[in-house]
């Protein structure tokens, strides 16, 4: 099997289980406890219909958008993941020119393994940066005032990982960043060679908006839940959000949100827009799917604020759904993680191409021709 | 595979299953019929979804709670289970000690093999003593007359066994107590020496409660459907559990509630709580699950009795949407069971543990700081 034999989601997630050492493979297929929410949040679409319209005169398609003031030509985004240099040894940089390629918006972690700096230099589209709040200041205010500098659109704090989520895979295979070989996983290793090789001669691992504060991931190994659990704040409140979103001063979003009332407060304090996101269920097992959430949510604050549905996402009507219930767009991370480890800046814009390709044929099919064409006239909930 | 390996339900499963003569282990997996109940206990948690809060400075969220009249550092506990020396040679004695240690009720099943005494003497650490009637009514009499003498905090009486239910894997295996072998469970044992050596070194098995009034299950190898169906009162009714509920005289629950008719029902003939169960899908096949019924009886009588979710609960999370739902605590049975079969005590604890950092961890990821704040608002069912 090669880049060529993809033509979805699931044959990229094949090609990328063939090439990564297995612990690698399921941290990034992996989710919390039995993984209910992380299968929900694609099922979700299944319980809702397209209603298409005929003889509409649909030869020429807009997909562009405009989120956080900024127009993209797909109504999707790849958002922010870590450690892609895990993936494959382009990282970041593979993602950014990908992204830079189709002219969407690019997440960039701040467990990142390629610097906001050299990101910038890469690529001119619109850059998202994803930020934890950290219990070390002077690493909070680093990230702000060099995403700044970099020039980034939007800052997303997220808000769904005040403690690490049960992700039982990762614990059965000691994953750990960087990776540590342990007599389970070393076969593992041993049987991707060129993973190996990449990994130790394409330049040191490191986490460049951490390193100069932290150690844990850069010349320490953790695992991710125990990051989450011992470095970051849990004391984290809605004053912190909002004195970070004055500090930012431009489009910030928070990045988690599912109940209504959490949707009004981030209208409150400054938000510009929200991800309806559950962290592609490796968080919280059990908790709702961002599409099941989504039109609540709309209703509320869609008309105030830009809502992003995120997770789950794996085909081209999937996000037809999100967008006729009112997202502004969609994101995901799975979305292009797959195809990144399968094959680089070639496979994610594979992967893209594919995802555009198919949103044209679906928005033809519908009998759209702009984004603001889909509405819940679109849709029947089974 | 050894304990360190058990992160859930299903490895503590494989390993009891490891562990155990394959009648044993298909006495405690099985449930009646075609298992559909069973099923469903756990199943019905995913047609609920939960809805997180988020920025809400948790810290350490605070699990405990009161039941019975007792303080309990989390809001779970051991369901009453028979005969558990067959599981492990602790028994008993392994369930009270673990769950003493993790600060929340151990319960004794009338056909337990330690006696009431005997546990009591080991444990201080909150108690339930489950009740079945006999037909035979000084047999019941004499066990809530030790269970007050004993210190036991609370009573329960079992009202959805009135007749045993179809449990086919154990006419396939021939289950019997105590296990008889036969040509077919035969290999089974052979193969498990372990068991089998501390199954015939250890105490002579027998169920200690009971072992004065009837020989049953004690000398002759009975199967449990045949115990239950010679020694258990068909007969029995309201008010037999009124009298239960009165000689006891303190904290009492019906186990085996499900219609809303019958919860309103317990309050008037003085239970303080009642179980909404049906136990463990091993009774009657196609019925109703705890959790896909508990909020129509939370909204009934939520406000005038203790509501316990008995059945299904395998996560953290299900405990959350069960107290969402309007539970005051949710208990298992199978689970612990796999869990004593898989490392006494020691399994035991292991789980608990297990339980209490997932209830910990996902109440922080809820944004909540203690179980009152778990409400309806909390949970959305999909249609």
């Amino acid at each position: 099997m090669n880049l060529k034999d993809c033509y979805n989601f699931s044959d990229f997630r094949k090609l990328a289980k063939k090439k990564l050492p297995s612990p690698i493979f399921h941290y990034i297929d992996g989710a919390a406890d039995d993984e209910i929410t992380y299968e929900r949040n694609t099922s979700a679409f299944d319980d809702v219909d397209l209603v298409p319209n005929v003889l509409r005169g649909v030869e020429d398609v807009d997909l562009s958008t405009t989120i956080f003031g900024k127009k993209i030509d797909l109504p999707f985004y790849l958002a922010p993941t870590a450690l892609q240099r895990l993936f494959h040894y382009d990282g970041e940089r593979a993602v950014g020119k990908a992204a830079q390629k189709f002219n969407t918006m690019f997440g960039v972690s701040a467990l990142a393994t390629v610097s906001v700096e050299e990101i910038s230099s890469l690529i001119n589209t619109p850059k998202m940066f994803q930020f934890y709040f950290h219990k070390d200041r002077g690493l909070n205010d680093s990230c702000l005032e060099r995403a700044k500098a970099a020039k980034f659109d939007v800052m997303a704090l997220t808000v769904d990982t005040i403690t690490g989520g049960n992700r039982e895979r990762d614990l059965r295979t000691g994953f750990t960043s960087p990776p540590k070989l342990t007599l389970s996983s070393l076969f593992s290793f041993a049987t991707k060679p060129m993973w190996g090789i990449n990994y130790l001669t394409k330049g040191k691992f490191e986490l460049p908006h951490l390193q100069d504060y932290v150690k844990e991931g850069t010349s320490t190994n953790t695992s991710i839940g125990n990051y989450f659990s011992t470095m970051l704040d849990q004391s984290m409140n809605w004053k912190d959000a909002e004195k970070l979103c004055a500090q930012w001063g431009g489009h910030f979003a928070l990045k988690g949100v599912m109940s209504v009332d959490d949707a009004k407060r981030a209208v409150d304090i400054g938000c510009t827009g929200i991800m309806v996101s559950n962290h592609g269920g490796r968080q919280l097992d059990g908790s709702r799917s961002p599409f099941d959430q989504l039109s609540e949510i709309v209703d509320a604050v869609g008309d105030k604020i830009d809502v992003i549905c995120e997770g789950g996402i794996h085909r081209g009507t999937h996000m037809l759904k999100a967008l006729s219930l009112g997202a502004k767009a969609c994101s995901g991370g799975r979305l292009y993680l797959y195809a990144l480890a399968a094959a680089g800046q070639a496979g994610v814009e594979r992967a893209l191409g594919q995802y555009k390709a198919e949103l044209i044929r679906d928005m033809k099919l519908m009998g759209c021709t702009k984004i603001s064409d889909l509405n819940r006239n679109n849709l029947r909930f089974r | 595979m050894s304990l360190n390996d058990c992160y859930n339900f299903e490895d503590f499963r494989k390993l009891a299953k490891k562990n155990l003569p394959s009648p044993i282990f298909h006495y405690i997996d099985g449930g009646s019929d075609d298992e559909t109940t069973l099923k469903r206990n756990t199943e019905s948690f995913n047609d609920c979804d939960l809805v997180p809060n988020i920025l809400a400075s948790v810290g350490k969220p605070d699990l405990s709670t009161t039941l019975f009249g007792r303080r309990i550092d989390m809001p779970i506990f051991l369901s009453p289970a028979a005969m558990q020396r067959l599981y492990h040679p602790d028994g008993d004695k392994a369930s009270a000690r673990a769950a003493e240690k993790y600060g929340t009720f151990y319960s004794m099943s009338s056909m337990g093999n330690n006696s009431i005494e005997e546990i009591s003497n080991i444990s201080s650490g909150p108690k339930l003593f489950q009740l079945y009637v006999h037909k035979d009514r000084s047999i019941s009499d004499d066990l809530i007359d030790r269970s007050r003498r004993s210190g036991f905090d609370a009573m329960c009486l079992t009202v959805d066994t009135l007749v045993a239910g179809n449990r086919e894997k154990d006419h396939r295996t021939g289950f019997t107590t105590p296990p008889k072998l036969t040509l077919q469970s035969l290999m089974s044992f052979a193969m498990r020496p372990g068991w089998v050596f501390n199954y015939l070194t250890g105490k002579r098995f027998e169920l200690s409660n009971v072992k004065k009034k009837t020989d049953k299950g004690t000398n002759i190898s009975k199967s449990v459907i045949e115990y239950i169906n010679e020694q258990y009162d068909p007969a029995m009714g309201w008010k037999d559990a009124e009298y239960c509920a009165k000689k006891w005289n303190g904290p009492f629950a019906l186990k085996g509630v499900m219609s809303v008719e019958d919860a309103k029902r317990a309050i008037d003939i003085g239970c303080t709580a009642i179980m909404i169960s049906n136990h463990g899908g091993r009774q009657l096949d196609g019925s109703r699950s705890p959790f896909d019924q508990i909020k129509a009886i939370s909204d009934a009588v939520g406000d005038k009795l203790e509501i316990i979710l008995d059945g299904g609960v395998r996560r953290g999370t299900h405990v959350l949407k069960a107290i969402a739902a309007g539970a005051k605590a949710c208990s298992f049975g199978k689970m612990f069971l796999f869990s004593l079969a898989a490392g006494g005590q020691q399994g035991v604890e292991h789980l608990l543990k297990n339980m209490h950092d997932e209830i910990s961890r996902n109440m922080v990821l809820m944004g909540c700081k203690n179980l009152k704040e778990l409400n309806n608002s909390k949970i959305i069912y999909r249609k």
